[in-house]
């Protein structure tokens, strides 16, 4: 998509357009939504992790002026969250509120008062009357004959799928010959890796406002990465007309995947507000956020067979999964990890991936940052560095001779969704990114003393840029723009799609300025809702700049050619021989004649004198979809300090080296960096939401932030000792050479702690979080 | 329950409110008064995204009752600007990307900007740990502490 001419803005660093809004306070979030009359809506969430509800007496509740919303109330539909994928590779098992709860904190009813102390008292005057069932809590245990069942039946589409074991899904991929690519190896390395269930953590927590139309239809404000899976999930639960269902587009605060599906709240909310033919605010306590969803958990099995030159002949991977109570697309998330183990080296392309997915009375997992990669990668790249050491070879050097590049195929959302790698940073990276970390200077761990002891470490990884293919695959993507041309020359950009706050549409607004050569400050994005917009299907798989930026590029060259069209009538020229470029003087953008630049009219006065003319208004409206999802890059090179007597770790130094094509926002595409750094730091040694070994199954922390400790300011390396760099790549087929970078830079991270943890102490670690408690066991069994 | 007479100073404007005694400054600020800029995250003190200035100190809105409020002078993130004039802070935090979904913008502003009146040169180390109660999911907060450190009066 188009070399770039001249002095762009794509690539600059500029002032985001949202920044005085945010500093100042004035940018509204679901839950600063107001209106008059608004009631607000409060959970009663279950106190036991798998129960049946005999029955809710609301009557207490009601008598105190509350709506209340039961199973009773609720259209029992089955639906995923998720809508993502397309229907026939959905699976379907829960309701907006269940007859059985299956995990404790699920939402069993709701309540709506006038205020929130009203609501929380009618909720407590609820009575329910449980059976309790016996629980399982890990996939293992929920395997065994005999386990409590969660399910019956589901269904994936319409096809009815019984349940066994509380297995949700098995997905198995081979390809080439494993067992021919094992002969092959001289050396054959297999290990177990275990990653945790992290949480979320976003600071704003999960909540709606909706607000009952006279029509019959709805308005909402919800907490999303998708208006449309809103819109289109509210819709159907609720029988209304997609066309009276409006979904507005609010900003977010923070996404990392827990809002891709519509949150288990939200129909909630809808329910409330429906039943009380008033507005409804439904905001989730911390304590209830934190029982709404949480990361995969995953135990692989990985098998990698070498050459002693270091030529990787096969791989084998057998992935559990633990889901919890529900399906929130567990069968996209098996055939996203297996790509991310395929795309990660060649293999010799010898690949066989077993995933298993298991239901457990644990809350829902869900995609966080990554959609399996970083733990997948946790696996794969502790291997590779156990095959170096074995082999001893330089483990930058091995990952050299096997890395997936220009020319070779990736998997950007499991086996059905690939494309060819045009552009590749990964070389570059390493090599590079060796010499600013004096990587030659490692030592190996015997050689290191005393009771601080330094590693360094280093790990690759990458993400998909959206989920477009040559050919259509399991899973939907494209998007949709509508942009026009103002009588003054300034652009309005009515687009669906999310910005968690990346700079996604900053970006998208520095795309159209360059494509019709106005200045920045005349474009903007406009307020939207899903009546005004196509769809989009989500800001999720690092596709906000690549695919959303991508579709505002062709849409604003549809403008573009109109806009010529009308020039040349005015110029009394042929549009071909007509261009636009950005004259900052005026504050405008020009038409010129291309072989006489002097002959020029304003972008305002071609727009103004159609106006007038009654030749229409410059816009264009229409949908566009990737055929390629090309992987962002990333390497981690990190410092790390053991402390052997207290089994702390801290972070002297990381280098962290991107590719992401063209920065769009370099300085947003560097905060991406470090803040997937930052969260990686808590993946790898501080983040896991431990339960209670008790049958009712609730947190340790009880859903309190002080007791899930996450990186602060406080632990994150100096700033001058985080170095980021950028590799030098252009991607072809993205807007102005764009790529992804946000889930590509927490891919490796954790990786890379890991292996430094490593090179400081020689204790390789297979499962996360790699908390003092676990580092310090592990150095006094070794007796350091 | 009894309700309280209450008067406090937000943003400069003397504002007489009937309180509850169990209603926090925060539901008031941000239902009452609707400055939604003050931010729920945790509703125990955990978090920070709820910091507004009183009397020029950060505190944290969910665990002060708003009877206790009273007589204070009270600054949310919408009163921290001098009309379109941004205080040096605001400012510091657009140019140096120190932003991303913003939610804990406001409490992040509102402490650093009194960080940098209490102590006017803070190193890297007290800006880090003046900072370390405001919690920040997307930063990494390498950001933020260099805007902060772009204000410190030894880099102006």
């Amino acid at each position: 998509m188009g070399k770039m001419k001249g002095a762009q803005i794509v690539g600059q660093v500029t002032a985001r357009k949202d920044g005085v809004a945010k500093v100042t306070g004035q940018l509204p979030y679901a839950s600063d939504i107001n209106i008059p009359g608004m009631m607000y809506g409060v959970v009663l969430r279950s106190p036991y992790a798998h129960a049946e509800i005999v029955s809710i007496d609301t009557s207490e509740a009601e008598a105190m002026g509350a709506v209340c919303l039961t199973y009773e109330d609720i259209n029992p539909i089955l639906y995923n969250e998720r809508s993502v994928s397309v229907p026939d590779a959905t699976f379907r098992d829960r309701t907006v509120l269940p007859k059985k709860a299956r995990h404790f904190g699920e939402p069993i009813a709701a309540v709506a008062a006038e205020t929130e102390e009203e609501a929380y008292k009618a909720m407590k005057a609820l009575k329910v009357e449980y059976k309790v069932l016996p629980a399982v809590f890990t996939a293992e245990e929920a395997m065994k004959p005999g386990a409590p069942q969660l399910y019956d039946k589901v269904y994936l589409g319409d096809k009815e799928v019984k349940i066994e074991n509380n297995v949700a899904v098995i997905r198995n991929i081979e390809e080439g010959d494993v067992e021919e690519g094992f002969r092959q190896a001289d050396l054959i390395v297999e290990e177990t890796y275990k990653t945790q269930r992290t949480y979320h953590s976003q600071l704003e927590t999960k909540g709606a406002v909706c607000k009952p139309e006279p029509d019959g239809g709805i308005t909402i404000w919800a907490t999303a990465q998708s208006i449309h899976a809103n819109r289109q999930l509210i819709a159907q639960i609720y029988n209304i007309p997609l066309s009276k269902v409006n979904v507005k587009r609010t900003a977010i605060g923070g996404g990392f995947g827990g809002s891709i599906q519509v949150n288990t709240v939200t129909p909630i909310c809808a329910g409330l507000a429906l039943k009380a033919r008033r507005p409804v605010k439904l905001i989730s306590a911390r304590e209830e956020d934190f029982y709404s969803h949480a990361k995969y958990p995953n135990i692989f099995h990985v098998k990698l067979g070498v050459t002693k030159d270091g030529i990787i002949t096969a791989a084998h991977v057998k992935a559990l999964v633990e889901i919890g109570a529900h399906h929130i697309q567990a069968l996209a998330y098996l055939g996203c990890v297996s790509g991310w183990f395929a795309s990660l080296y060649k293999y010799q392309s010898n690949i066989k991936f077993e995933g298993k997915a298991v239901y457990t009375n644990k809350v829902p997992a869900c995609a966080l940052q990554g959609y399996g990669n970083p733990d997948v990668n946790f696996a794969i790249e502790s291997t590779i560095d156990i095959i170096a050491e074995k082999l001893n070879m330089d483990p930058i050097e091995l990952r050299l001779k096997n890395y997936r590049g220009t020319g070779d195929e990736f998997w950007g959302q499991g086996p059905t969704i690939r494309s060819i790698i045009k552009s590749c940073g990964v070389e570059e990276s390493l090599v590079k990114g060796r010499e600013l970390f004096n990587w030659k200077e490692r030592t190996k761990p015997s050689e290191k003393t005393g009771h601080i002891r330094r590693g360094i470490g280093v790990a690759r990884g990458f993400h998909t840029s959206g989920t477009g293919g040559p050919k259509e695959g399991e899973v939907i993507d494209y998007s949709s723009d509508y942009i026009k041309i103002n009588e003054d020359g300034s652009v309005d950009v009515v687009c669906p799609v999310v910005d968690h706050g990346g700079g996604t549409w900053d970006a998208i607004t520095k795309i159209v300025a360059d494509v019709l050569q106005v200045p920045l400050d005349m474009v903007e994005i406009s307020p939207s809702d899903t009546r005004t917009t196509g769809y989009d299907v989500c800001t999720h798989a690092t596709r906000g700049v690549f695919c959303g930026g991508g579709a505002a590029y062709f849409v604003a060259h549809k403008v573009k050619e109109r806009l010529l069209e009308f020039a040349a009538r005015i110029m009394l020229e042929n549009p071909i021989d007509l261009d636009v470029m950005r004259d900052d003087e005026l504050g405008q953008g020009v038409v010129y004649v291309k072989n006489f630049p002097e002959k020029r009219i304003t972008i305002g006065k071609v727009a103004k004198t159609a106006q007038i003319n009654s030749w229409g208004t410059i816009a264009y409206a229409d949908s566009y979809r990737q055929k390629n999802c090309p992987p962002c890059f990333v390497a981690h090179f990190v410092e790390v300090e053991v402390n052997t007597k207290t089994g702390e770790i801290s972070f002297p130094k990381v280098l962290i080296y991107g590719d992401c094509g063209t920065p769009v926002n370099p300085d947003l595409v560097e905060g991406q960096l470090i803040g997937a750094f930052n969260r990686g730091m808590g993946f790898a040694i501080y983040e896991d939401t431990l339960y209670e070994e008790n049958e009712i199954g609730n947190l340790k922390c009880h859903g309190y932030m002080v007791d899930y400790k996450t990186p602060t300011s406080y632990e994150m390396p100096l700033a001058e000792n985080i170095i980021v760099r950028l590799a030098d790549t252009y991607e072809p087929t993205g807007p102005f050479g764009a790529k992804g970078m946000g889930e590509a830079a927490f891919s490796s991270v954790a990786a890379a702690i890991s292996n430094a943890i490593y090179n400081a102490i020689g204790i390789r670690f297979t499962e996360l979080p790699l908390t003092p408690e676990k580092v310090l066991k592990a150095i006094k069994e070794k007796g350091i | 329950m009894t309700k309280h007479e209450i008067e406090i100073t937000v943003n400069g404007r003397k504002r007489r409110l009937t309180v509850k005694p169990n209603d926090l400054l925060l539901n008031v600020i941000r239902e009452d008064l609707v400055l939604t800029g003050t931010k729920y995250g945790c509703g125990i003190g955990e978090c920070a995204a709820c910091t507004v200035l009183m009397e020029g100190k950060p505190v944290l809105a969910c665990m002060i009752l708003a009877v206790a409020a009273h007589g204070k002078n009270i600054t949310t993130i919408e009163g921290l600007a001098d009309g379109d004039k941004l205080v040096p802070v605001q400012q510091a935090f657009i140019d140096h990307g120190a932003i991303q979904c913003g939610f804990c913008t406001p409490g992040m502003v509102l402490t650093s900007h009194a960080l940098l009146n209490e102590n006017p040169d803070p190193s890297e180390e007290e800006i880090r740990d003046y900072l370390r109660g405001n919690y920040c999911r997307c930063t990494g907060y390498t950001a933020i502490v260099k805007a902060v450190q772009s204000c410190a009066k030894k880099n102006q």
